[in-house]
């Protein structure tokens, strides 16, 4: 034993050397998972996204999520030809990492594999479901995509999907090619991951030449790094750890929080018992308290800087006693207001979640109703969340947090208010019309026909919207960063400056 | 009693757990409405203000709900599911260990085999399996917890079998004609005890603790019920920020697990004829 | 002695071939995993094609023959969240906590057994009344409570030690130092209950009355004796570790298999669950096989 520990300290003394702090033109990024994959189809799941969007793998447009606007990256531009075709030009001189060059071939293999059934890639599933996608070779820098049914918002489509060479195999990569300024230089599993800056990139060269991405599960542990300096950037902290003015930013993260009410059952099937359960939820005590400061009011399924949000929206005040009056006029109409609501929560959804629950739970109960509270693990919460309802005659209200980085509400609106909406717990005609309506006008009448819909299901009383959360990043002070709505699913290290 | 008043210690843990048990059973009915009344805009109260009501005194959660008053209501479901589980593994893990370390037969061979398969057997597994295809209740919890704590008390008993069987006074038991029955519970048993409850009064805090890990997947106990583990583990993001939050339940259990020791060492000297001199005379001097 | 590792061998291999067949089925009682990986709002052709790309759709007792078929050929199949071979992903973690289990067992073992035989040897002495207290009180701290204020303190405020993560030897220090708690307690409290009970048995009061030298006669006679019941709690506590000590692992940033395995059975990642528990179960039969023999080799009257 004894010789053992000897042997032990002399090793810890010869291997003396804490790691060395950042040098310039290095960045060190601690996320809050190990990646499950590198592959670029994957990369609209958030950390691998982190890593590899804009970096690595480009797409042929790009977002700006701040005005909603869409620029240009591999494309340069884009047309309409026909009702469901839209012809881009692509950007001239651009070459994977690899060597080979950029051409209207890669874009073709890069949407197949996307949306091959051989791979199931999230992209694929998450933004082109339910459509049929046709690419065609018109010369090596023009290419047309077709789709059916017709897609008013193709160009915004392509700004999600990763282009890869054509000589990409159909099964999951572990060594990404990409036309991004960065290359992958090292990936040690359960570690980390080296990216390093190539020669050779079509755009300005920018300022980080080395970026390595660290794991840490726990929310104190990465904030840590950061004031320790063994990172400098920690894309996602708790908010408790969010202390520092000078190193803490808070920035919207495009999701929002609600709890879907099932309105096809007694007594969530009446419209009263629906606004009491708006009415009786104190929100204003939330924000500062459980849900940072920074968060605002959600009166919509989407955020704000989303097409068609209505300024003038507002959910119901905090008023127990009008809730109670209205259940009694319910109650008074033969409502079975007093059958017991099950109230669905998912542990680890977002920061707070089970005392957000609770705290739900107690005002609901305040206002009259008979809820109770039950937290669940997330295989099981989906069934509660998606159909057939896991709650099955059991009138529920499960409480969700949907993601929509996207800037248009169709990546919402059918799968939350439809009625053949996979989550959707509403049955509405006229909103159903006023959805599909929307989906399929193009142009400048798009934004009003979607806040038709939105003033319908607001109409409706459909759910009891809470919060349009915020995350809190991290950013060591040697940095000229700042995080923004996109941190939440890309971190292009172009963007990040040294002081 | 006398020899209980000898060993200062052991009277302390005595009276702690005592006043425990009080809290088991009356914290429920007098306090559950205090402890459950939430107050969102003063969350975090900081402790040791005496100016508030008492209960408020070791602070307020992160729903402002006060602490003291939540420790004192969580000690039933608390107590319940730690005596439950740690009682149930220790009985049965024994017996199995016991048969065995006795047994020359299939059965020596084949029992602690089924403790190397609950020892490979992930727990967190087997609670999700449970969480499936049951409710999430106390009586599931004691059942997901007693069954991965069977094997240390199974081989710790079958490990001793192993040894005093072949001592002098079970051979001679076994010439003399004694049943085995006899052998194993008025002979083995009695030798090996001590060790297990050793073992027993730390596997308390790690039952507890336990159960905290299971309350993260869902299968635990669930708000608005509360054990200390629960606080416990609730407070874990504001340790740096709002320390008392998994203070004083974590404390709790260690003073919990803490008076059982003092008290089953205590039991251990008492009940030992060679060591019992050591209370006699005052319990102070060295062996 | 070999034809009781043979018996062993037979045994235990029926053990891991039970214990296979029952996570197989019972782990697939927990629910399908494709709903928690294709995005909430995958159409149901998506859902079928990963069901169908995964097996998933074809009868229970065929994927359990399919897989039985693969594992004879040491096929252990892909994981399905990882894109990686289960194996290989397994293998890679266990290399990690096998490191960390057995530098933590072994200066676990050192330091309870020689404390917990001097707090034996003076029951009620000052220094039994401090090793008893302070390992009770480890023994029963929530250990991310000792972590997240090692952190704290060595890290952040003293700026002595790295947070986290596996570069350096000093790296190690602090996982070692919060694993090192729990165990050290409850070994410690058996190591010094059983030394009670064998100081106070007849031989070693033999040995005391011909005058054998105080040391020697707790570590030679007293400590033999008392080992057995020690052996086992070890054993019982290393394979906790070989399990993955998930708090640390998490804390940590340390890709050991506690939190592989945890992520696996949230995620549904059967080919990873099922490769995680034959590996740390081929260790746990392993080591209870050289603790079997060990008992034989302390105590010469123990036969199997």
């Amino acid at each position: 034993m004894k010789i053992r520990n000897t042997l032990l300290c002399g090793a810890a003394f010869a291997w003396l050397a804490l790691p060395a702090l950042a040098a310039d033109g290095t960045v060190t990024i601690v996320l809050n998972e190990e990646l499950e994959t590198l592959e670029p189809c994957m990369a609209s799941q958030s950390n691998i996204g982190r890593v590899l969007l804009q970096n690595i793998s480009e797409t042929m447009t790009e977002l700006d999520p701040s005005n909603g606007e869409l620029l240009p990256r591999l494309a340069t531009s884009w047309e309409e030809t026909d009702d469901s075709t839209w012809r881009f030009a692509l950007r001239e001189g651009v070459t994977f990492s690899d060597g080979s060059s950029f051409d209207a071939a890669d874009v073709k293999h890069s949407v197949e594999r996307t949306l091959s059934d051989q791979l199931t890639c999230e992209i694929g599933a998450k933004y082109f479901g339910g459509m049929e996608i046709t690419a065609t070779v018109v010369d090596d820098l023009t290419i047309d995509i077709a789709s059916d049914p017709a897609q008013p918002i193709l160009p915004l489509l392509m700004s999600t999907l990763t282009i890869v060479p054509s000589e990409t195999a159909m099964e999951f990569t572990r060594d990404p090619v990409g036309t991004g300024p960065y290359v992958l230089e090292e990936y040690r599993v359960g570690q980390d991951i080296t990216l390093t800056r190539r020669d050779g990139y079509w755009g300005e060269t920018p300022a980080v030449e080395k970026a390595t991405y660290l794991f840490r599960t726990d929310d104190a542990v990465r904030a840590a790094m950061v004031a320790t300096g063994e990172a400098d950037i920690a894309p996602l902290i708790s908010q408790t750890d969010a202390t520092n003015k000078a190193t803490d930013f808070a920035y919207p993260n495009s999701e929002t929080t609600y709890l879907r009410i099932d309105s096809s059952l007694a007594p969530l099937d009446d419209i009263r018992v629906r606004q009491a359960l708006n009415m009786a939820v104190d929100r204003e005590a939330f924000l500062g308290t459980l849900i940072p400061e920074d968060a605002k009011i959600a009166t919509h399924m989407t955020v704000p800087t989303t097409l068609g949000a209505d300024g003038d929206l507002e959910v119901p005040a905090y008023d127990p006693e009008g809730a109670k009056a209205l259940l009694e006029e319910a109650r008074a109409d033969g409502v079975p207001v007093d059958t017991e609501i099950l109230l669905i929560g998912r542990l680890g959804n977002f920061p707070n979640v089970t005392e957000v629950m609770e705290a739900l739970q107690a005002m609901f109960a305040d206002a009259g109703f008979n809820a109770k509270l039950q937290m669940v693990e997330v295989a099981e919460w989906i069934k509660y969340y998606s159909k057939p309802f896991a709650a099955g005659d059991t009138p529920a209200l499960v409480a969700a947090m949907h993601d929509n980085n996207r800037g248009d509400p169709v990546f919402s609106m059918y799968f939350k208010y439809a009625c053949d909406g996979l989550q959707s717990g509403m049955c509405d005609a006229e909103l159903d019309a006023a959805i599909a309506e929307a989906t399929g006008t193009a142009g400048a009448g798009r934004a009003e026909a979607w806040r038709t819909a939105f003033a319908r299901a607001h109409a409706l009383s459909a759910d009891v919207f809470l919060f349009h959360m915020v995350g809190f990043s991290r950013v060591s002070e040697r940095l000229d960063f700042t995080p923004s709505i996109a941190t939440n699913s890309e971190l292009q290290l172009a963007q990040i400056g040294f002081k | 009693m006398r020899l209980l008043l000898a060993d200062k210690p052991a009277s302390c843990a005595a009276v702690f757990l005592i006043a425990m048990l009080l809290c088991a059973l009356l914290g429920p009915i007098l306090l559950e409405e205090v402890a459950s009344k939430q107050n969102l805009r003063g969350r975090n109260a900081p402790p040791f203000l005496f100016d508030q009501s008492w209960t408020m005194w070791l602070g307020g959660d992160q729903l402002g709900r006060p602490l003291l008053a939540r420790i004192i209501v969580a000690a039933a479901n608390t107590i319940a599911i730690a005596t439950g589980a740690v009682i149930a593994s220790m009985t049965i893990g024994t017996l199995l260990g016991l048969a065995a370390g006795w047994s020359r037969g299939r059965a020596g061979q084949l029992i602690p085999r089924i403790a190397d398969v609950i020892m490979s057997f992930p727990s967190l597994l087997l609670a999700v399996i449970v969480l499936y295809m049951l409710e999430p209740s106390v009586g599931n919890i004691i059942l997901v917890l007693a069954i991965t704590r069977i094997p240390v008390y199974l081989r710790t008993a079958r490990a001793e079998v192993l040894e005093i069987r072949e001592r002098m006074f079970v051979q001679a038991a076994t010439v003399m004609g004694a049943s085995t029955r006899r052998i194993v519970f008025r002979h083995i048993l009695p030798v090996i005890l001590p060790t297990l409850v050793t073992i027993a009064t730390l596997d308390f805090a790690f039952v507890m603790l336990a159960e905290s890990a299971l309350s993260f997947l869902g299968i635990g106990i669930q708000p608005p019920e509360v054990t200390w583990g629960l606080m416990v583990a609730q407070g874990r993001p504001y340790l740096v920020t709002a320390w008392w939050l998994s203070f004083w339940p974590g404390l709790a259990i260690i003073l919990t697990t803490l008076s059982l020791n003092l008290l089953s060492n205590w039991l251990r000297i008492a009940l030992d004829p060679v060591q019992r001199w050591r209370l006699e005379t005052g319990g102070k001097k060295n062996g | 002695m070999q034809r009781f590792l043979a018996r062993r061998a037979v045994s235990s291999g029926v053990s891991l071939a039970l214990l296979v067949v029952a996570v197989f089925f019972l782990s697939r009682l927990t629910g399908d995993p494709t709903d928690l990986y294709l995005p909430i709002d995958a159409s149901a052709e998506a859902r079928e094609a990963f069901r169908q790309l995964h097996g998933l759709d074809r009868p229970l007792i065929l994927q359990f023959l399919d897989y039985v078929g693969d594992l004879l050929r040491l096929d252990f199949g892909d994981s399905i969240r990882r894109a990686r071979p289960a194996l290989e992903v397994v293998i890679g973690a266990f290399g990690w906590t096998l490191q960390l289990a057995l530098i933590t067992m072994a200066i676990v073992s050192g330091a309870a057994i020689t404390l917990g035989s001097l707090a034996a040897f003076h029951v009620g002495g000052v220094f039994d009344r401090i090793a008893t207290f302070f390992s009770l009180i480890g023994a029963s701290a929530p250990d991310f409570w000792v972590a997240i204020v090692a952190i704290t303190v060595f890290s952040v405020g003293l700026g002595w030690l790295p947070t986290s993560g596996t570069g350096t030897l000093w790296h190690w220090v602090l996982p070692v130092a919060v694993l090192f708690i729990r165990p050290f307690g409850l070994i410690l409290q058996v190591v010094r209950g059983s030394m009670i009970t064998a100081l106070g048995s007849a031989y070693v009061k033999t040995a005391r009355a011909k005058g054998v030298g105080a040391r020697a006669m707790i570590f030679v006679h007293a400590l033999r004796n008392a080992m057995l019941p020690v052996l086992t709690v070890i054993g019982d506590q290393a394979a906790a570790l070989l399990n993955g000590a998930v708090v640390v692992e998490t804390i940590f940033g340390f890709p050991g298999v506690g939190k592989l395995m945890i992520d696996s059975i949230l995620q549904r990642d059967f080919p990873v669950v099922l490769a995680a528990i034959m590996v740390t179960a081929f260790a746990i039969f392993l080591m209870n096989i050289l603790i079997d023999l060990a008992y034989a080799a302390l105590d010469p009257r123990i036969r199997y």
